[in-house]
């Protein structure tokens, strides 16, 4: 395995899934508390279209989607506040819509796409230097803004009222929430996938909290278990010749599960403690 | 200066004939304790919000002379229930520290420490809120409004939920800040009890403003009865019986 660590595909993998791991999982804190998965899932779904659209132009697929993924998260936020319809809703439309338009984009393409495979389940031992770059820039830029309002959405989650008495102005930070959520969905689709992506966003953030004792350890957990995820998928995917993408989602479902289980079995035996 | 002069106000939801509440005036000077009655439905939730600036409204609302959001975050507000996941492991601790600044001040922690030390939550800080008792609760909700030393508190039924015991907690606590701090105190309440013995001011609402004063003067059968539209049932409360020795005074059932 040491060896493989100089082949450079094998360093960029490594490099994209620790950096996406690291964003989507400390992001997927604030999916999970603010009960937003189907959005993620929505953008990371309807940013084939992006995709499709680099596909076809020959532009760079991942900064197209990422393009496409951003500007759906803005005009999400618009439509909720201007639609009487619940987000749910709309994102029921958003997800097949741009999803079936990216399809038939790609049908434009002449010949087999070989890629849409790797963009749909992921692919991060194919990751290149140019979309490394993408990664890197999305997560660099989205990272010191979620620290830096940390706080302020934790409150605007929790009480909305009351963040925005203490002058915090709420609607200006949900709309930048969602457009970091769109660029970092974007930015983990060559990991994980568009089909998948929900496992990096979502599972190490609900694992943390079943086992967090506050939301600070909530946020110090998810990133852990977030690039422990990609890294025993990634060695699983590299030892066992297995698709990387689901070997991620896989290692990351059984850590939730393994977690589920003990917790669930510690309260099961206070439980008994406390009848006897 | 007045700490709170409302003047004409009037909120309308969408979709609805009449208004909210209409024509709403009244003053309150500095370090006063002015409590809002009236029955489920008159308005004293959306008097406060529209103060708060959290719905629109037609009118005029001043804070200390200036509009309100320049009074951010020096106006403190406690809402009567919170919809929240009780599942989120958000401690005490971390719910009063949410309005103070990213990096706190050390003034911020002196205010931390004093609030939490004089509302008797210090060993439930790192407990999850979702474990927390109903009185236990409300002194989190009080104890976040006043962290950042809010100059005017708004409390939305700071009583519902609680027991007799946790009531005169934080009734004693508002009367404490408001004679030591000079903090001005505007309260939604049911409590007519407790309106009684705290509130140097009452407000009658039903949509419109019916009255207002000092309690003696405002609280009349005929005017609860107008107010309420019969006189309203009393229960008693033993410990006010306790601790005067006389008849109780009522709260509205």
């Amino acid at each position: 395995m040491s060896a493989a660590l100089d082949l450079p595909f094998l360093q960029r993998a490594l490099a994209a899934g620790i950096l996406v791991g690291l964003a989507t999982s400390f992001l997927g804190v604030f999916v999970v508390i603010r009960r937003s998965a189907f959005f993620g899932d929505a953008v990371a779904h309807a940013s084939l279209a992006g995709v499709a659209l680099g596909v076809v132009t020959g532009l760079p697929p991942l900064p197209v989607a990422a393009g496409v993924g951003v500007g759906i998260g803005l005009a999400l936020n618009r439509f909720e506040r201007r639609s009487r319809l619940p987000i749910d809703t709309i994102l029921g439309f958003v997800l097949p819509f741009f999803m079936g338009a990216g399809i038939l984009i790609l049908s434009l393409a002449p010949g087999y796409q070989p890629e849409l495979l790797s963009y749909l389940f992921g692919s991060i031992l194919a990751v290149g230097p140019e979309s490394l770059a993408a990664i890197a820039a999305i997560v660099l830029v989205a990272a010191p803004l979620l620290l830096r309002y940390r706080g302020a959405l934790v409150f605007a989650t929790f009480d909305p009222d009351g963040a925005r008495v203490s002058g915090i102005r709420v609607d200006r930070l949900l709309v930048l929430y969602q457009v970091l959520l769109a660029a970092v969905v974007v930015a983990s689709i060559k990991v994980v996938g568009i089909v998948l992506v929900n496992a990096l966003l979502v599972i190490p953030a609900a694992t943390a909290k079943m086992v967090a004792r506050s939301v600070r350890q909530m946020f110090l957990l998810a990133p852990i278990l977030g690039v422990g995820c990609v890294l025993a998928g990634l060695a699983a995917s590299y030892g066992l010749d297995l698709p990387s993408g689901p070997s991620i989602a896989v290692t990351a479902g059984l850590l939730f599960l393994a977690v589920w289980a003990y917790v669930s079995g510690r309260r099961a035996s206070a439980l008994k403690g406390a009848r006897t | 200066m007045h700490a709170l002069e409302v003047s004409d106000l009037t909120v309308r939801f969408e979709g609805q004939e009449l208004p909210a509440v209409a024509s709403v005036s009244f003053t309150l000077e500095e370090g006063t304790i002015a409590v809002l009655i009236g029955p489920n439905g008159s308005g004293k939730s959306t008097v406060l919000k529209a103060i708060l600036g959290l719905v629109p409204y037609e009118g005029t609302v001043r804070v200390f002379g200036g509009p309100v959001g320049a009074s951010y975050p020096r106006i403190g507000y406690v809402p009567q229930r919170l919809a929240f996941d009780q599942t989120l492991p958000l401690t005490a601790r971390e719910a009063i520290r949410l309005p103070l600044p990213r990096r706190p001040r050390e003034e911020d922690e002196d205010s931390f420490r004093h609030v939490t030390r004089i509302l008797g939550i210090e060993p439930i800080l790192d407990r999850p809120l979702g474990a927390l008792s109903g009185g236990q609760w409300k002194r989190v909700l009080l104890a976040r409004a006043l962290v950042t030393r809010p100059r005017l508190l708004l409390l939305d039924e700071p009583e519902a939920g609680i027991d007799v015991t946790g009531e005169e907690t934080i009734y004693g606590f508002l009367e404490h800040l408001v004679a030591e701090e000079r903090i001005t105190a505007l309260v939604c309440s049911h409590e007519l009890e407790l309106v009684t013995e705290y509130a140097d001011v009452v407000l009658c609402l039903n949509r419109r403003l019916l009255g207002s004063g000092a309690p003696e003067k405002v609280l009349t059968p005929e005017s609860l009865s107008s107010l309420f539209g019969a006189t309203p049932a009393l229960y008693l409360h033993h410990h006010e019986a306790h601790r005067h020795g006389a008849a109780p005074r009522g709260s509205l059932l």
